[in-house]
């Protein structure tokens, strides 16, 4: 029952997937933190009363709904509605935008956990606000955002996973494919369940290592 | 925009009768595995605790591993991957089961918070005071550590419940199946994916409404008695 030959084709193949894997893994964290952020701040600085409502709207909507719909809302939805996309293109942006909503929540403890007069005492020696931010703010919530960041990575990591359902090239799209191919469905799927692993395990170490230092910093 | 509500309008009534049992079905699902994910965190995080080598290993080996793996994957050995052993699960009963094992190495790690979060010795000031090893668990660990538990549990309830869509890919009859059913039926993909996004909304915003609630509550609670 068990072939080398063909393992190694198999995991030859996953690994194609794997690659698509972590960039879309990259593309969405990046658009997740640069949302995450700038929600975040809003909430935390904002004086505008409708813009804070609109960003808790934004949190709870992309929090609320199942990723999955959402890429079909995204995939589909839009592809119905006259814009075109890409799979990976609607994979970056769908788990993009959710992590941007998840992030917000994270980043915004991060900001809360600072103490205000911080970046009064920054403001009142004369820095603009984006310098508040840019040099006393964020370099000390980077370190209690971290290790929940890191988490979040994990969790969207594996996320990638379900974007197969709308076709994007990933290892659970390959491994869908090589199924339909030759029914090994035991030994591809546990393939592909140990790519996964592979990936992620050393992520989890790092997110570990970043919580117990914390633990010593408080 | 008024065009695309008048279509709601004309298929609502055909696709409701469709879609009400398809939301008892996730919700089942997801009763059903988080019941599981429960019974088999708190094992999970006794074990990883536990002083016996080879339990030890073995729940926190479990916990990496589940922990490290997309629940899609799990999904997807469980129902495709277990054929060709001559195990064939349905996929209500696949669907269950994976989302149950995914979410139980998370929900070991929230008791194992909770359990932790505990002062070593209040359980040593309980037996000291002559409790049974049981009775300190049941009236001074236990009640302490749901306080720290309780919220991540529910949360965890909320991930389950927007997980449970993912069983659509191996066939679950659930909310998020009958939609891509709808969707290709009716050809009308935005209607179908943005009704179903509402529907799980109503079912998860109470649950996360309950759980910042929850919260608040349990961190004030918290504050008194310290």
């Amino acid at each position: 029952m068990f072939d080398l030959a063909q393992t190694i084709y198999f995991s030859k193949v996953l690994m194609i997937g794997a690659v698509m894997t972590v960039k879309i893994t990259f593309g969405a964290l990046i658009i997740a933190i640069i949302v995450g952020f700038i929600m975040a701040a809003i909430r935390t600085y904002s004086k505008i009363r409708l813009l804070e409502i609109m960003v808790n709207i934004y949190v709870e909507i992309f929090r609320g709904i199942p990723p999955l719909a959402q890429l079909f809302i995204i995939y589909f939805g839009l592809a119905y509605a006259g814009v075109k996309l890409e799979p990976a293109t609607a994979a970056v942006l769908g788990l993009g935008l959710i992590g941007g909503a998840m992030l917000t929540e994270v980043f915004r403890s991060g900001l809360n956990a600072l103490h205000f007069g911080q970046r009064e005492a920054a403001l009142a020696i004369g820095m603009t606000p984006m310098m508040a931010l840019r040099y006393i703010i964020f370099p000390q919530a980077t370190r209690i955002t971290l290790p929940p960041l890191g988490s979040y990575a994990i969790g969207l990591l594996k996320d990638t996973s379900i974007v197969s359902a709308i076709a994007a090239p990933e290892i659970m799209f390959y491994a869908r494919n090589l199924v339909t191919s030759t029914f090994q469905t035991t030994l591809i799927y546990i393939l592909a369940a140990l790519l996964y692993f592979i990936l992620s395990f050393p992520l989890a170490r790092v997110v570990d290592r970043l919580e117990r230092k914390q633990r010593a910093w408080t | 925009m008024i065009e695309f509500f008048k279509l709601y309008y004309e298929h609502l009534p055909a696709w409701w009768p469709q879609i009400v049992p398809a939301i008892g079905n996730t919700i089942g699902l997801t009763a059903g595995a988080y019941m599981l994910a429960v019974v088999l965190g708190l094992i999970l995080a006794v074990g990883k605790t536990s002083k016996i080598g080879p339990f030890r290993w073995f729940c926190t080996g479990y916990i990496e591993v589940v922990r490290g793996i997309p629940s899609l994957a799990i999904l997807f050995l469980l129902y495709f991957g277990l054929v060709p052993l001559g195990i064939v699960l349905d996929a209500f009963t696949a669907g269950f089961i994976g989302l149950g094992l995914s979410g139980s190495a998370y929900i070991a790690e929230v008791f194992r918070a909770g359990l932790e979060a505990v002062h070593k010795g209040q359980r040593e000031a309980a037996l000291a005071v002559g409790m049974t090893p049981f009775a300190s668990f049941r009236y001074i660990t236990l009640p302490q550590a749901i306080r720290v538990v309780l919220p991540p549990l529910l949360n965890m309830l909320i991930m389950l419940l927007k997980d449970s869509s993912i069983c659509s890919l191996i066939s679950t009859p659930e909310l998020m199946l009958r939609a891509k059913d709808l969707a290709s039926e009716y050809f009308l993909p935005m209607h179908v994916y943005l009704l179903i996004g509402v529907l799980y909304f109503a079912l998860a915003f109470p649950l996360s409404l309950l759980a910042k609630m929850v919260q608040k509550r349990m961190s004030s609670s918290r504050r008194v008695t310290e």
